[in-house]
């Protein structure tokens, strides 16, 4: 418990630094490399998938039997392409989990 | 009580916890920009609260993380590496990896803030989230006066930081009473399905994407939830080195073309 307790206060005191970077470094006409720019834009994409698959594929170090959650994924994969849309995905996504798991699978 | 009933009172003298009338407009303003995606930090939120409970971390600390990190895809994967036996600093490594991509918004936010004194600069860093940067830099062409603008900002960023720990709150308070069939875990890879997937526009992103999942399940086996930081890394650096196809074929064509890729 004390361990959770100081990685999420030295994380908050890290991921503060990284908010201010920024806003503190770059006054108002500097900007970031090009490159150093498109690095950080796939941190979400590359963060975000990791998460996902370790979530999704995985329960923790073995692989997740095929079932609800590969299907209902599936799903809401297929509504974030056609919709774009954050709202539609999570709502056709979960109501979808929740389908699947009522027929039992 | 100084406020007298003409029809254009000094906002000074209208102030509600000192904020005057105008202020209070901007303030309500930002909280209209960003109400639309409150419901998701709810929900969010809500599985935050009950996954700390899933692992036997005391309640306390699931409103505590989500008012000091204020970064929900960090506090899931800090608190899946220390489920898996992690030490400490692989923890906070994978979580700053993971906010990484806050340094972005910043910069963007940068010359949005400039006009701002630093007090408000680094007030309204401290809320900062993917969704009210987002927000904040789309809609703050529309604000060109700095103090109002700043007001308007705090109306986007603050109100969703505080539905945001709330929803963590409920979420330790109801977690106990869902029962486990209901498999509320799902809400972890839906969510960040529902912000990654609208979003994929770019030939690097995507291929980010792909090169992340690949290595986080080839690497399942490595201990410590290593394979996610790996993952993420490995995306970002490789994603990196695939050029942006241009939409436009007579613009920017001089830069290496898509054939040259390994």
């Amino acid at each position: 418990m004390m361990t959770a307790f100081i990685v999420f206060t030295l994380a908050a005191i890290g991921t503060y630094a990284i908010r201010i970077s920024g806003i503190v470094l770059l006054g108002g006409d500097r900007e970031l490399p090009p490159r150093v720019g498109k690095a950080l834009s796939l941190v979400a994409p590359a963060a975000m998938a990791a998460i996902v698959a370790n979530a999704l594929f995985l329960d923790q170090t073995e692989w997740r039997g095929f079932g609800a959650w590969h299907l209902a994924a599936l799903v809401a994969v297929g509504v974030a392409l056609w919709k774009r849309s954050m709202g539609w995905t999570l709502l056709t996504g979960a109501a979808a989990f929740a389908a699947l798991l009522l027929a039992g699978l | 009580m100084t406020a007298s009933s003409s029809p254009s009172p000094d906002p000074r003298t209208r102030g509600f916890l000192r904020i005057g009338a105008q202020q209070w407009r901007d303030i309500w303003a930002g909280i209209r920009a960003i109400a639309p995606l409150m419901p998701g930090a709810v929900v969010f939120g809500m599985a935050f609260g009950a996954l700390i409970q899933v692992v036997g971390l005391p309640g306390w600390m699931a409103p505590y993380a989500s008012s000091t990190v204020t970064a929900g895809a960090s506090q899931i994967a800090i608190v899946e590496a220390l489920r898996q036996g992690a030490p400490a600093i692989i923890a906070i490594v994978t979580a700053l990896v993971i906010n990484a991509r806050l340094a972005l918004y910043s910069a963007a936010l940068a010359p949005v803030f400039s006009a701002f004194p630093l007090r408000w600069r680094l007030g309204l860093a401290y809320l900062m989230t993917d969704q009210s940067a987002a927000v904040s830099v789309l809609t703050a062409g529309a604000w060109p006066d700095p103090v109002r603008r700043r007001w308007f900002i705090l109306g986007v960023s603050g109100p969703f930081v505080v539905v945001w720990i709330l929803g963590t709150a409920a979420g330790v308070v109801l977690g106990p009473v869902i029962p486990e069939s209901w498999q509320i875990g799902f809400i972890v890879p839906l969510m960040f399905i529902a912000v990654l997937v609208p979003a994929l526009r770019t030939w690097p992103a995507v291929a980010a994407t792909g090169i992340s999942i690949t290595v986080v399940l080839a690497l399942k086996d490595v201990p410590y939830g290593l394979n996610v930081l790996i993952g993420a890394l490995a995306g970002i650096g490789l994603g990196a080195l695939v050029p942006e196809r241009r939409r436009d074929p007579t613009a920017g064509e001089s830069e290496t073309p898509p054939e040259a890729l390994p």
